[in-house]
């Protein structure tokens, strides 16, 4: 728990610019983003993993030209359902609080489901209450609890979200 | 490539190279692989990827980054190996030429090692805790230092016991992290001895402890010992906080060979080592402010935090140095748990070992499958619950004594007699006392996988039920009058596919319940789980009556003729306890499932 207050970033709304991954140049943007914020160490064969097989599905939030989130994820074939899946998203302290999360999230989402996908899930640690409730609010269910997932001994949810299935054409 | 050995170049800085330490042998040779990684530089161009069929996820975070000391674990953070650090002091033996010194520092050792041990119990690898020990990693070299190399011992020769209990109930999972003791010497020669060479050092400590007492009120003792450190106004208090440590020890390893012996022979007898244990961890606890008073110099920091009872760092001990056994993925840090809340971990193993202790071994499933789920409300460790499993499931019996045909036979309220027919070799029957067996395993595990396995585990019931009724009617569908032992084989396929149905929504109701309990329920699912519930508690309740009117004819069967007398009518239609308590249960699920659709239609 931080117990000095952040400053907040005074922004308007419209200020953010929402791009989806154009290549080699935002790598190191994403990895700054997820290295400074996430407890997990990932090497540059993971981003590179997601970002090039999938870039249409990563997508970074700049305001004023500076990177301040980004949501990396994939999709594919498990075990007879076509998924998508979150492996990371990240909003530095000064821009939360402001629907950045959930806009970069919705994006990355929209294009699954266009792109086919019948669901999509991620896992989160128990007690993030923010994750969980950003994720509650877009219609995740918390599929199952996994003993121990992460390193420090914290439990995780896996969150699941279930596309409708396509209308039956009549 | 260059062909030659170049390692005495290597060094692009001009200090003598470590890499000497590292020399080519007649197989291997080093070779300069500098120009190939700078011509590669060069070989792909910006946003550029080689990708190759077999790299998945799996493979890219596996990836390492050498010289990332974060993942590569080849990276030394002190020393490169064992011996190294041993050559460099890192464990030395004596530990202090001062005496005093020697034992507070052995003290601050066995604070540690509990410590490292309660986080390998909570989850982390037994390489980078426990055998974190470099005195514990080259046990040996300790033998000049009685104490240490003692309590080393026992140390090693628990750990096996821990991992030996808890690799027998199978772990799953992130649990498996627990038995990986590849490559680290858990088995010691002469382990086996490890409590009389205890025993021994434990007497000396007494008989210091009283020669101590002795002097202070002048009487003289015959014996010419000598003391344990050199400051005689600590003596007492020294000798007194190694007695506790070297007790608790013992005392836990006898716990645990207790439990081990079958059929619950020796739980009487671990619950009085249990007793001791809790005793001297008491006084272990007492030892810590006289501990951080012996010495003028104050620790740093919060004291709360530390892993040692004095504050002070332990000596001996090295994480980095086992970084390539701890575990399948790159090592990270891990913090270990302070002395405090180790002891505060080894008091509640204790408790939930007790209460396992406690149990009579009832032969009555539902008691034990009530138990069991009453047990898991503590949330017990992963210690407690092997334990639990291996005293319930031995040897393919229930207890190790009572086969699962004549448990099933019994819950089913089948006559006595029938619990040895013939009936239980045939195949379904076989695999309905695998499932019971199953179900014993899956209730001790913890509660995230269970509730998952469980949910799996209701196809099988399913399963069973349709082959049972299947194999009902292919032998009895046709049979009008019958022989006494085919009147006996239908009662008991009857009896038993009742139960299985019984048994069946008793876990459909556990992995509805077990959800509460994982925080898996959106307030807006609350509804909804209800309604479950409630559908799934009046089947129970159903099948529950059925099970009990006809135990109830079972035994009415036995003695009375057929004039059923009013107060027998009376009796029957009276609802058991069990009945009544499931109908309260459905009038909750049910008043719920009202209340909160209203408040979601509000």
């Amino acid at each position: 728990m931080e117990v000095k207050p952040e400053e907040k970033a005074e922004i308007e709304e419209p200020e953010i610019e929402y791009v989806s991954y154009g290549g080699e140049h935002h790598l190191p943007l994403i990895m700054n983003l997820v290295d400074q914020e996430l407890s997990e160490p990932y090497s540059i064969f993971t981003y590179r993993y997601f970002v090039y097989l999938w870039p249409q599905l990563s997508f970074l939030a700049f305001h004023k030209g500076k990177c301040v989130g980004t949501v990396v994820c994939k999709m594919g074939e498990h075990r007879n359902t076509f998924r998508g899946y979150i492996a990371m998203l990240v909003v530095i302290k000064p821009y939360r609080g402001r629907g950045i999360a959930t806009e970069l999230v919705t994006r990355s989402i929209r294009m699954m489901m266009e792109s086919g996908c019948e669901e999509v899930t991620l896992e989160a640690e128990v007690t993030n209450k923010g994750a969980l409730a950003l994720y509650g609010r877009l219609g995740f269910i918390r599929a199952k609890r996994l003993f121990h997932y992460y390193l420090n001994g914290v439990d995780a949810f896996r969150l699941k979200l279930l596309f409708p299935p396509p209308r039956q054409v009549l | 490539m260059a062909d030659k050995p170049v390692y005495e170049e290597a060094s692009i800085d001009g200090q003598p190279s470590k890499l000497a330490s590292i020399p080519a042998s007649d197989t291997t040779v080093w070779a300069d692989a500098s120009p190939l990684l700078q011509a590669a530089c060069a070989g792909l161009r910006d946003g550029e990827l080689i990708h190759g069929d077999n790299f998945n996820l799996f493979a890219a975070m596996s990836a390492l980054e050498i010289m990332d000391p974060k993942m590569d674990s080849g990276i030394v953070c002190t020393y490169y190996s064992i011996d190294e650090a041993i050559e460099n002091g890192a464990a030395p033996i004596p530990i202090s030429l001062d005496s005093t010194i020697d034992v507070c520092r052995t003290i601050d050792i066995m604070d540690h090692l509990l410590a490292c041990e309660a986080a390998w119990h909570k989850g982390h690898s037994l390489a980078q805790t426990v055998f974190s020990c470099i005195y514990l990693l080259r046990l040996d070299r300790t033998a000049p230092h009685a104490l240490l190399h003692s309590y080393c011992r026992i140390i090693r020769a628990t750990c096996k016991a821990v991992v030996s209990v808890v690799s027998d109930a199978r772990t799953h999972e992130e649990e498996d992290l627990f038995t990986l003791t590849y490559g680290l010497p858990l088995n010691g020669d002469g382990d086996d001895k490890c409590l009389s060479i205890l025993n021994a050092v434990e007497e000396t400590i007494s008989r210091q402890l009283r020669a101590c007492k002795a002097t202070s009120s002048k009487r003289r003792l015959p014996e010419d010992l000598e003391p344990l450190q050199s400051n005689p106004n600590l003596e007492e208090g020294f000798c007194k906080a190694l007695l506790c440590r070297l007790r608790f020890r013992k005392h836990f390893f006898h716990v645990l060979s207790c439990m081990k012996r079958p059929q619950g022979r020796g739980l009487e007898s671990a619950r009085k080592h249990i007793a001791s244990c809790l005793t001297e961890l008491e006084s272990i606890l007492k030892s810590a402010d006289f501990l951080r008073s012996c010495f003028d110099e104050s620790c740093e920091g919060d004291i709360d935090d530390k892993t040692t009872a004095s504050g002070f760092e332990p000596i001996g001990f090295d994480a980095m140095l086992n970084s390539r056994l701890s575990a399948p993925t790159p090592p990270r840090a891990i913090k270990i748990l302070s002395w405090k809340k180790a002891v505060e971990y080894f008091v509640k193993l204790l408790h939930d070992l007790d209460v396992i202790c406690s149990y009579s071994l009832d032969p009555h499933l539902e008691s034990l499958l009530r138990f069991v789920v009453q047990f898991q409300k503590s949330q017990p460790d992963l210690v407690a619950r092997s334990h639990l499993q291996l005293l319930l499931v031995q040897d393919g019996k229930l207890y190790g004594r009572d086969p699962f045909f004549a448990v099933i036979n019994k819950a089913a309220a089948l006559p006595e007699a029938t619990k040895n027919h013939d009936i239980q070799k045939n195949e379904s029957f076989l695999q309905l006392g695998m499932l019971v067996m199953n179900l014993l395993k899956i209730l001790c595990t913890n509660a995230a996988w269970q509730r998952r396995k469980l949910g799996k585990f209701l196809q099988d019931w399913r399963v069973i039920y349709v082959q049972l009724e299947l194999a009902f009617r292919n032998e009895y569908g046709e049979v009008s009058s019958s022989s006494n032992d085919e009147n006996t084989c239908m009662k008991i396929f009857q009896h038993i596919l009742l139960w299985v149905e019984e048994q069946t929504f008793w876990i459909a109701f556990r992995f509805l319940i077990l959800g509460f309990e994982l925080e898996l329920y959106s307030t807006g699912e609350y509804c909804m789980v209800y309604w479950y519930l409630y559908a799934v508690l009046i089947k129970l309740a159903e099948k529950t009556h059925l099970m009990m009117a006809v135990s109830h004819d079972t035994a009415k069967r036995k003695g009375k003729k057929k004039k059923d007398s009013p107060k027998d009518l009376a009796r029957e239609s009276r609802i058991p306890p069990a009945v009544l308590f499931l109908q309260c249960y459905i009038c909750l699920a049910e008043g719920l499932t009202m209340y909160l659709s209203r408040c979601l239609l509000l």
